[in-house]
């Protein structure tokens, strides 16, 4: 058993080190290293094959790693049967008997687990699965059938949660559902590591971030953090577009950078306050005989910066 | 082990799956005992090889064979049950579900195992009361005296009938499950063991005589028969055997290396 601590000083519930996985010559899993800390939801973000899955299989003993090491509840991760009794999981979809109804399908789970049957009630209920618990399973829309899976990870109250997509396929309210249960089911004794390949999806209620892409980490860490990566960015535009050249002169002199786009300029801040830096180009554009029809900071948008990071945009 | 027993005994003790037993074992125990006393020859010159007489049925192990004779019909229909049963699990992607929760794979599959087994010993107990009450109801159509069925010899020869099928039941599923585990899907599975177990080995059969007494399929047939010409029941027994620790230690190694990605 080792106790594996971030730099901050807390524990950390999953731990690996240079995590691979390969299939042939295809390499799904890339010398992966990440950390996630006790009580955060974290986000595990990253386009379609982007490995999220394979890691997660990985950390819940279904794929032998092909190189790595790491520790899930501080147990190694080819000591499964140590720690998956503390896990609750919803991987690659929720898949359970068809013909069995829903309490059915809990009572197998809650059996082979060794745990109490009597949770299953209020477990559909979190769910908001009560009415429909007596209908199989095979009858479920996609969200009531993602919710059960979510009833069944927290069979036993496990300290770790992993889902796996679990929006995967449901519509806006299905999501915004999924959402609100991600949301209740986080508590500061339950750490939960949730997969997506859309960070608007989770971004909500995340505190802690990973995204990777072709299996290589990209950026891990507070959500905050991922948030400060991003440089706020200023959008100006003449009142006659003849003067939009001569505003990007303006906009250099006065030391930033701008880019001309077909209706104004964009200039990227990296300053600690935009407002000062929009206050001192609007007074350049004046003395300069310019009258600006639009001035505006666009603040850190996470969905473009994510975007940007998983398709190159940052490499 | 034990949780994984309970597990799957959640699944199979439901009153669909009940209903659907009652029915086949109905229609085994009726249907099986009509056609198996309705193809006993008089004994005499006629009579041979294999085939049961009435003679053979009017011993004190007669009402019981009927049942031994009845349950090989379903010899196929239990492989298919078993191929399916396992295959299913990782096509569907429930192994998966399941490992989540008993990473212990080989207890997991051993459990499994154990309950569809305990659960079809359940089921051939009752096929084998239902199938010695319809014989002895059927029996005075065609003239066998029951006498000797109700005496101890009868019990005994009872207990060991339910014994050899027990274990022809069990060479089934143990070959269906390591061709499940193998395999992964059930149309592969099923494909796979039907061919083999049904054209590929009687074409050998009829084109090499020994293949008799080592292809699994065929020994287990010559078993439940009480041996055939071709091989005796003790040497399908030893033979099925170590068919049988041949597939579970298979079924383990593929278990435990391979990956669950479905």
């Amino acid at each position: 058993m080792t106790v594996h601590h971030l730099p901050d000083g807390r524990p950390s519930v999953i731990a690996v080190e240079g995590l691979t996985k390969r299939y042939g010559d295809q390499v799904a899993v890339d010398n992966l290293s990440l950390d996630v800390p006790r009580g955060v939801v974290a986000g595990f973000l990253g386009p379609n094959g982007a490995g999220k899955t394979t890691t997660m299989a990985m950390l819940l003993g279904l794929a032998r790693p092909t190189a790595g090491r790491g520790t899930v509840l501080e147990f190694p991760l080819d000591r499964p049967t140590a720690y998956l009794g503390r896990v609750g999981a919803l991987i690659e979809g929720p898949t359970f008997w068809p013909g069995l109804t829903g309490i059915e399908n809990l009572r197998v789970i809650a059996k082979l687990s060794g745990h109490d049957t009597r949770q299953i009630p209020e477990l559909l209920d979190l769910v908001r699965l009560s009415g429909r618990g007596s209908d199989r399973f095979g009858q479920y829309s996609l969200g009531m059938k993602q919710r059960l899976g979510i009833a069944a990870a927290l069979i036993g109250d496990p300290e770790l949660l992993v889902l796996d997509e679990p929006t995967n396929g449901l519509d806006p309210a299905g999501i915004n559902e999924m959402r609100a249960l991600i949301g209740d089911i986080a508590h500061d004794d339950r750490t939960v590591l949730v997969s997506s390949h859309l960070l608007a999806e989770v971004e909500q209620v995340c505190d802690w971030l990973i995204v990777i892409d072709h299996g290589a980490l990209r950026y891990q860490g507070p959500a905050d953090g991922f948030l400060g990566q991003v440089s706020p960015v200023l959008t100006l535009a003449s009142e006659r577009p003849d003067d939009l050249d001569r505003l990007v002169e303006v906009v250099r002199t006065a030391g930033f950078d701008a880019a001309r786009e077909r209706d104004g300029i964009t200039v990227p801040l990296n300053v600690a306050e935009p407002r000062d830096a929009a206050v001192a180009l609007n007074k350049e554009a004046i003395s300069a005989g310019i009258v600006l029809a639009e001035l505006h900071v666009q603040r850190p948008n996470l969905e473009s910066h994510y975007l940007a990071m998983v398709e190159g945009g940052d490499r | 082990m034990i949780r994984a027993f309970r597990a799957e005994m959640v699944k199979l003790l439901r009153r669909r799956v009940w209903l659907l037993t009652a029915a086949a074992v109905v229609v085994v125990a009726i249907g099986g005992t009509a056609i198996v006393l309705g193809g006993a020859e008089p004994a005499g010159p006629g009579a041979s090889g294999q085939s049961l007489t009435l003679q053979d049925l009017a011993n004190a192990g007669g009402g019981t064979e009927v049942f031994r004779r009845a349950a090989s019909f379903a010899g196929f229909f239990t492989f298919v049950v078993f191929v399916a049963a396992i295959a299913v699990e990782f096509g569907r992607g429930t192994f998966r579900t399941m490992l989540l929760r008993q990473p212990a794979r080989l207890r997991l599959m051993a459990g499994k195992m154990v309950a569809m087994l305990a659960y079809s010993a359940g089921v051939l107990a009752v096929t084998m009361v239902l199938t010695w009450i319809a014989a002895r109801l059927f029996a005075p159509s065609q003239d066998i005296d029951t006498g000797a069925w109700m005496t101890m010899d009868g019990l005994a020869a009872g207990v060991a009938d339910y014994a050899a099928v027990l274990f022809w039941i069990t060479g089934y599923a143990m070959l269906g499950m390591m061709l499940g585990v193998l395999l992964r899907s059930v149309p592969i599975a099923l494909g796979v063991g039907i061919a083999w177990a049904g054209p590929f080995e009687h074409l050998l059969q009829d084109a090499w005589d020994p293949a008799s007494r080592f292809f699994p399929g065929l020994l287990l047939e010559a078993f439940v028969a009480g041996g055939t010409d071709d091989v005796e029941a003790m040497r399908a027994f030893v033979t099925i055997a170590v068919y049988v620790a041949i597939a579970a230690v298979v079924a383990s190694l593929s278990l435990s290396r391979r990956d669950v990605t479905a």
